[in-house]
């Protein structure tokens, strides 16, 4: 079953095509990385996922429903650009009023569960205007996960975190799906760490899906290489493209070699032309360099 | 994921969960009790002040012209205007039978559009439109805070006015009206808050986010209704006053509040 489905969605802002007859497929349980550069119609995408904008035109489903349907919009959680909290409120109220909303029974528990599973437990009669950025989009989450919700759009969840803040959401994330039942569409520019959790990608340009992939299809699409920093780059540059038939310098002035070849191999092979290497490492291309290399018209 | 199952809430539940983030957001927001204290102390202090100044001659420094201040002298004139004999200037339009009980339905344009547009500046609406697909709730649970914040007004200014007036030593006496026609009168205006609040609703939920726009376009748009209160709603009212305001109360609820859901509706709420 897909999470979500969307069909030739199209929204316009007055003159402005923000979604151009995208296309989506969210399999139920993923997470599903959402990535496209600013304006690009991520946000839009979300919020008609979520029902708080009107599609002007095609097909938006949730669990194989319309996405208006009542019983299907109460199992969506939503974390989308800041979470909605009263400032002057504590994060208890402010999630009390979630779980008001939500017409939970045993509102009190299931606040405090939600809290100690993003870790803030600790900070429940903090006023909301005193948290760190970190902890504010903790509490978003927080929120979004208190109807148990089936589908779970968040909108750049990382921004402004430090790196303990990226590590204890990067472990919410997992234990969110790890029973299974979620759904977890998460957008954000910051594709290292989505890198480390999403199973599924949707790339989105100018409103209109770019593409769509597992990550093991992205792992079979970003290819592992040898690269190897030396001195004489050219002549090893040039050498390399002799015996080896994918090389290419990067940015940081490392010789890649995409062949699948044994690393000693190479480095053998340089050597016996007189050419040293002074740094070797086995890697393999990043999301970041898929992303950047798909918007540049690379793939 | 097979185990997946949707049950939809009734409409009953749906609308008592919206009810309940109302009344919990009412009872933890200053907003309220901050309204309620002013409708609670102004008639106090304007009772008072008006009394400490009766009497006092004001000269014009240019014409030269004196002018006797003159204050109240029953304490159901915070309420309404004293009927003259006849009952003729029972229900006059002038500005003092607008500085009296009839401020709170200023009062509660303000509070309800600044009740209503922080669930938007705050982003909260995101929560609320995610998970509830009905507006209809959204909409039927701020007109009724509304109405009963407003009626808790009227009935604290009430409540002040009868302060004010045993501190300034006032009259009690009803001349021209009974003490039927006065719970008739306050019950009235409790029932055309439920005139006034949809009007609110409706601007507050069309400017959202933008407090001002709503509470100026509350305070614009209900200016005329305003003046007509002490008109609808004199000391002397009846129960055909009563009626009427109920039943324009329901009307306009009811109408307005379609009109509201159908904002909600068709705009996006974030």
């Amino acid at each position: 079953m897909n999470a979500v489905e969307i069909r030739g969605a199209v929204k316009r802002f007055g003159e402005k095509t923000a979604v151009a007859g995208l296309d989506m497929t969210v399999p139920a349980g993923a997470i599903y990385g959402f990535i496209g550069e600013n304006g690009s119609g991520k946000s839009t995408t979300e919020k008609m996922i979520c029902g708080l904008i009107k599609k002007d035109a095609g097909e938006i489903r949730l669990f194989g429903r319309d996405y208006t349907d009542e019983a299907v919009r109460e199992r969506v959680g939503v974390l989308i650009e800041a979470p909605g909290c009263f400032p002057s409120l504590s994060v208890f109220d402010n999630m009390m009023l979630a779980a008001d909303n939500l017409g939970l029974e045993d509102a009190e528990a299931k606040v405090i569960e939600m809290l100690k599973l993003v870790r803030m437990e600790g900070a429940a009669g903090n006023k909301y205007k005193n948290c760190s950025l970190g902890m504010k989009q903790r509490v978003g989450i927080a929120m979004a996960l208190l109807g148990e919700p089936y589908l779970l759009v968040l909108d750049e969840p990382l921004n402004g975190l430090d790196a303990d803040g990226m590590r204890i959401m990067r472990e919410v994330f997992l234990d969110i799906v790890k029973d299974g039942t979620r759904t977890v569409i998460v957008s954000s520019h910051l594709l290292s760490e989505l890198q480390k959790v999403a199973t599924h990608y949707g790339i989105i340009r100018h409103g209109k899906m770019l593409d769509e992939m597992t990550a093991d299809e992205l792992d079979a699409d970003c290819p592992t290489y040898i690269g190897i920093r030396c001195e004489e780059r050219g002549r090893a540059r040039a050498l390399l493209g002799i015996k080896y038939s994918r090389t290419e310098e990067d940015e940081a002035g490392f010789l890649r070699v995409y062949d699948n070849v044994p690393t000693e191999d190479v480095v053998k092979y340089l050597f016996e032309a007189g050419i040293y290497a002074t740094e070797i490492k086995r890697d393999r291309i990043s999301l970041e360099e898929y992303y950047i290399d798909l918007m540049n018209g690379g793939r | 994921m097979e185990n997946i199952n949707f049950k939809k809430r009734t409409r009953s539940s749906s609308l008592k969960s919206m009810l309940s983030v109302d009344i919990r957001r009412a009872l933890k927001s200053r907003l309220v009790y901050i309204i309620l204290l002013i409708a609670l102390v102004t008639p106090v202090l304007m009772t008072v002040m008006m009394s400490m100044m009766d009497g006092t001659v004001s000269t014009d420094p240019q014409t030269g012209v004196q002018t006797v201040i003159h204050g109240p002298e029953n304490t159901w004139q915070q309420i309404g205007t004293l009927p003259t004999e006849g009952g003729a200037d029972a229900s006059g339009m002038d500005v003092m039978a607008m500085c009296n009980i009839n401020m709170a339905f200023m009062g509660i344009a303000v509070f309800v559009c600044l009740f209503i547009s922080d669930d938007f500046r705050s982003g909260f609406s995101k929560n609320l439109f995610t998970a509830r697909a009905r507006r209809g709730d959204y909409v039927i649970s701020k007109t009724l805070m509304g109405i009963s914040v407003g009626a808790l007004m009227l009935i604290l200014y009430f409540i002040g006015a009868i302060l004010g007036g045993a501190i300034a030593g006032l009259s009690f006496e009803t001349v021209g009206f009974s003490f039927a026609n006065l719970v008739l009168c306050m019950l009235a205006k409790i029932c055309l808050m439920a005139v006034f609040v949809p009007i609110f609703v409706l601007i507050s939920v069309a400017a959202k986010r933008t407090a001002w726009l709503s509470i100026v376009g509350s305070l614009g748009g209900g200016m005329l209704l305003f003046m007509t209160v002490s008109l609808i709603t004199p000391l002397t009212a009846t129960l055909l006053h009563t009626l009427l305001c109920l039943a324009g109360g329901v009307l306009f609820s009811v109408g307005l509040g379609f009109a509201s859901k159908s904002v909600l509706e068709n705009t996006a709420v974030v």
